[in-house]
């Protein structure tokens, strides 16, 4: 099952195996990827970094070709991946209930949660947030900046489905990860703009991340305009209309991520497959 | 309109030499967009699994909104925007 084609590839079990990571030799590609991550927008590929990405974006015929390339490369599936690009690493947005599926029953051991890096690198910030699995686990338990401090590093699975949920309710999108492109490792929870992947597809429209399986359907009868939702969107996606006193969603800003459900009272909000949404289907 | 241009100082923060940008991070912090990163100094031998010697780029330079609190909250005055 290829990604974007209207099916759940992050159900797929062979994703997460440990011979998938094996026959990748992807312990060799993620030690890498890892110890290099903070400077994978600096460093000059063929000439250009992400330096100013907008401007350069922005340029007639050559905007077009960097971003033709960008997209090569995160979509990547050569033998040849380069690790300090990130080749081949993009994701997709998941309600809760997929990404709880995933670490219930996918997620390969050892599971681990540690810094997450993106907020590490963009904000400074320690916060124990990002969990990851399978052949990457081994790799980050040997970077010390990433390591929790006080707090176990290692997790069972309930206990990751209970930090996932924390998280979630907290207000942060559960995202799950090729690193690189078949194999899963990871789980995150995105905050944006700080997260290097949400950033790409909201400021540059790359496609790091896709959008979910799934697009935000409101009950206007059950609505009560509390906009409590409101403030839970990521991507802008809602809008109280103070004429109409309900909440507005916007279908093609939607990602699906389902958070804002976490904020209503009323059981205005559910989740519905993207592919049942005529005008939607496709689209992600 | 004028590209915008974050000029940091590496005399004042960064690179082993002024203010170890992991322990300051108030421009990270201080900046809505995020429009900085900071990174292991390339170009120069370190541990690659332990690196201890960081700076601050100014990435996402069209994305900065010229509010200039970066500036102000600078405690190095190292970093100039234009």
């Amino acid at each position: 099952m290829k990604h974007g084609a209207g099916g759940k590839w992050y159900l797929n079990a062979r994703n997460y195996s440990d011979q998938l990571a094996k026959d990748l030799d992807l312990e060799s590609y993620l030690t890498e990827q890892w110890s290099n991550f903070e400077t994978v927008f600096i460093r000059k590929i063929m000439g250009i970094s992400s330096i100013g990405l907008g401007y350069k974006l922005r340029m007639p015929i050559i905007g077009r070709v960097i971003r033709w390339n960008a997209e090569k490369m995160i979509h990547s599936e050569s033998k040849n991946r380069n690790p300090f690009r990130a080749d081949g690493h993009f994701g997709q947005v998941l309600p809760l209930e997929d990404a709880k599926l995933i670490l219930s029953n996918l997620a390969a051991e050892p599971i681990i949660e540690n810094y997450c890096m993106c907020r590490l690198m963009q904000r400074g910030i320690k916060e124990v947030c990002c969990i990851n699995f399978g052949v990457l686990s081994g790799v980050i338990e040997k970077l010390p900046r990433f390591i929790p401090e006080n707090t176990k590093l290692r997790l069972d699975r309930e206990e990751a489905v209970a930090r996932l949920e924390k998280h979630s309710r907290a207000g942060r999108v559960s995202t799950v990860w090729f690193q690189p492109v078949p194999y899963v490792c990871a789980i995150c929870s995105c905050e944006t703009p700080q997260c290097g992947g949400l950033r790409l597809r909201n400021d540059f429209g790359l496609m790091s991340v896709y959008k979910g399986e799934y697009v935000i359907r409101l009950d206007p009868d059950r609505c009560q305009g509390c906009k409590l939702c409101v403030s839970m969107c990521q991507f802008g996606a809602l809008r109280h209309s103070p004429s109409l006193k309900r909440v507005l969603v916007d279908n093609t800003k939607c990602f699906g991520c389902g958070l804002c459900r976490h904020a209503c009272n009323f059981d205005a909000l559910q989740l519905v497959p993207r592919e049942e949404v005529p005008g939607l289907k496709g689209m992600y | 309109m004028a590209k915008t241009k974050i000029i940091i100082d590496y005399t004042k923060c960064g690179d082993g030499v002024g203010v170890d940008p992991r322990q300051c991070g108030r421009c990270l912090r201080a900046c809505d967009p995020a429009v900085f990163l900071c990174h292991e100094t390339l170009g120069v031998s370190q541990d690659p699994v332990d690196p201890q010697i960081w700076r601050i780029t100014a990435v996402w330079l069209d994305l900065c909104n010229h509010c200039i609190k970066c500036v102000h909250e600078c405690p190095q005055s190292a970093i100039t925007v234009i």
